[in-house]
């Protein structure tokens, strides 16, 4: 790869003979291509002292080669070094692609490697990459969503509070007529503001910021509090409603409750709004050692088979869904599929038109 | 009689919120901006606060941390109520000491008349 004098040169012995006339040369041009990297490059030796610091890693922190032969411990006492040194320890621990804010205006992608000869460590690696731009696009990114919601909900809002206050005859006394044409205004607004919401999912998602607080819960207890939040919904379709849960005790998995919520959220509003009435529902959860297992069978109206490959894409609605149900926009599944698989975890389903569907999904335990 | 304090720059949103409250029976005082909200909050003290987020001039978070730092105002009940919901600024809202964060596009009038009693009693 260093090797330009070869690039018109036989290729076939670029093996035997080396591009370098001899190691001073050799050593140069390594230099040279260490002195020229964006990234900044540190390197500490076996006695954890700092070796080779090349002009990027000497700007990024505005030092003077004075710090060659300083060890990490002694970072500690550089204000822009004390972080480094935190991140690394003073025994230089490997990291990968880790997040250093070392001011407002400047953050680091830290990657630490053992520096190794035959298996033999001679010190340390360290890369330091400037993601400054990407984290303000980021932040450009967040404030842009934030900002989109304000505006498109503010004017939802004084909608279906006006229509609520009318429709509530708090103005005045409404015909029967007008009563009805109001709350079919409101129910119209409202499915305006839930799209709101779920574009703004959507953007989330697909940005990969959604922030996880991954704690340690009972996937058990969260599925049972959104069962709970549906009890009114499943008596008023008459839906025979069955909750397994394997005998043994579940093992606590690490999850996003609130994502997670949503998950089955998601997946027990289509089972009912898609389920005939006196139908039924049957959620099982199951463990093995490595993993937690979940299925929603439901008796309803199905997934056409030719539309069948088409179910976790944004947007898709079934043609049968459509018709049985105007209201729902497609993004459901869509959001769901990428909250089960940034878990780490894998979502399926089967169907038969006209029979039902079982959606599955598959967490790791570890 | 209990008496709130309204901070919103929408008229129409005004109006609404402000009509519901009367109907059931709260003693309602409005402010159009931050300054106009702090002003009358010091000449006759509320018993709850509704803040609005985006206002001109002060925004609602600078309100909210003004009326926190006063000993003589910080008792008061504060409920924001904003169409800003994106965790940050929910998790910026209560860690400055609102009691509520409601999302107006999530609740119905009647529902916030509901969690202000929940404040009052």
């Amino acid at each position: 790869m260093i090797n330009q004098k070869g690039a018109g040169e036989g290729e076939e012995d670029n093996s035997s003979s080396s591009p370098f006339v001899d190691d001073q040369e050799k050593k140069e041009e390594i230099l040279t291509i260490i002195d020229n990297l964006a990234d900044g490059l540190m390197v500490f030796n076996k006695e954890g002292k700092l070796s080779l610091i090349n002009p990027a890693a000497q700007k990024i922190f505005e030092l003077k080669k004075e710090i060659l032969g300083k060890s990490i411990v002694e970072f500690s006492n550089f204000p822009n070094l004390k972080n480094l040194f935190y991140l690394l320890g003073k025994e230089i621990k490997e990291v990968f692609r880790k997040e250093l804010e070392i001011t407002k205006n400047l953050i680091l992608e830290i990657t630490s490697l053992p520096l190794l000869k035959e298996e033999k460590k001679l010190g340390s690696l360290i890369i330091l990459h400037d993601i400054t731009r990407e984290k303000i696009v980021e932040r450009m990114k967040t404030e842009f969503v934030s900002i989109s919601a304000h505006q498109l909900r503010t004017p939802l809002s004084e909608i279906k509070w006006t229509l609520e206050t009318l429709a509530k005859e708090k103005l005045g006394k409404l015909t029967k007529e007008q009563k009805e044409i109001l709350e079919k205004a409101y129910d119209s607004n409202k499915r305006m503001l839930i799209l709101v919401d779920d574009l703004l999912d959507v953007v989330k998602i697909e940005e990969g910021r959604r922030l996880y607080k991954l704690t340690f819960s009972n996937l058990e207890e969260v599925i049972q509090s959104v069962i709970e939040s549906y009890q009114e919904k499943i008596k008023e379709k008459q839906i025979k409603f069955e909750f397994r849960v394997s005998s043994k005790k579940l093992p606590k998995i690490k999850i996003d409750v609130e994502k997670m919520s949503l998950v089955i959220q998601n997946l027990l509003d289509n089972a009912i709004r898609y389920n005939l009435p006196g139908g039924m529902i049957t959620i099982t959860l199951n463990s093995t050692e490595k993993e937690i297992e979940f299925s929603i069978e439901d008796s309803g109206i199905g997934i056409p088979e030719d539309q069948q490959q088409n179910v976790f894409e944004k947007f898709f609605r079934g043609s049968n869904a459509v018709k049985m149900e105007t209201e729902g926009n497609g993004l459901g599944l869509f959001i769901v599929k990428n909250i089960i698989e940034a878990h780490n975890g894998k979502i399926w389903f089967q169907s038969k038109e006209g029979k039902g569907t079982t959606f599955y999904f598959k967490l790791p335990l570890k | 009689m209990a008496k709130i304090l309204l901070i919103e720059d929408e008229k129409t949103l005004r109006f609404l919120i402000v009509q519901t409250l009367t109907q059931e029976g709260f003693e309602v005082e409005e402010a159009v901006d931050g300054e106009e909200g702090i002003q009358k909050l010091k000449n006759n003290k509320p018993d709850l606060i509704l803040l609005d987020l985006v206002l001109p001039g002060m925004n609602g978070f600078e309100v909210l941390s003004k009326i926190k730092k006063d000993s003589e105002l910080e008792s008061i009940p504060v409920v924001i109520l904003s169409n800003l919901g994106q965790e940050e600024e929910i998790k910026k809202g209560m860690n400055l000491g609102a009691t509520d964060y409601l999302i107006k596009a999530h609740f119905t009038l009647d529902q916030i008349v509901a969690r202000i009693k929940k404040f009052l009693k």
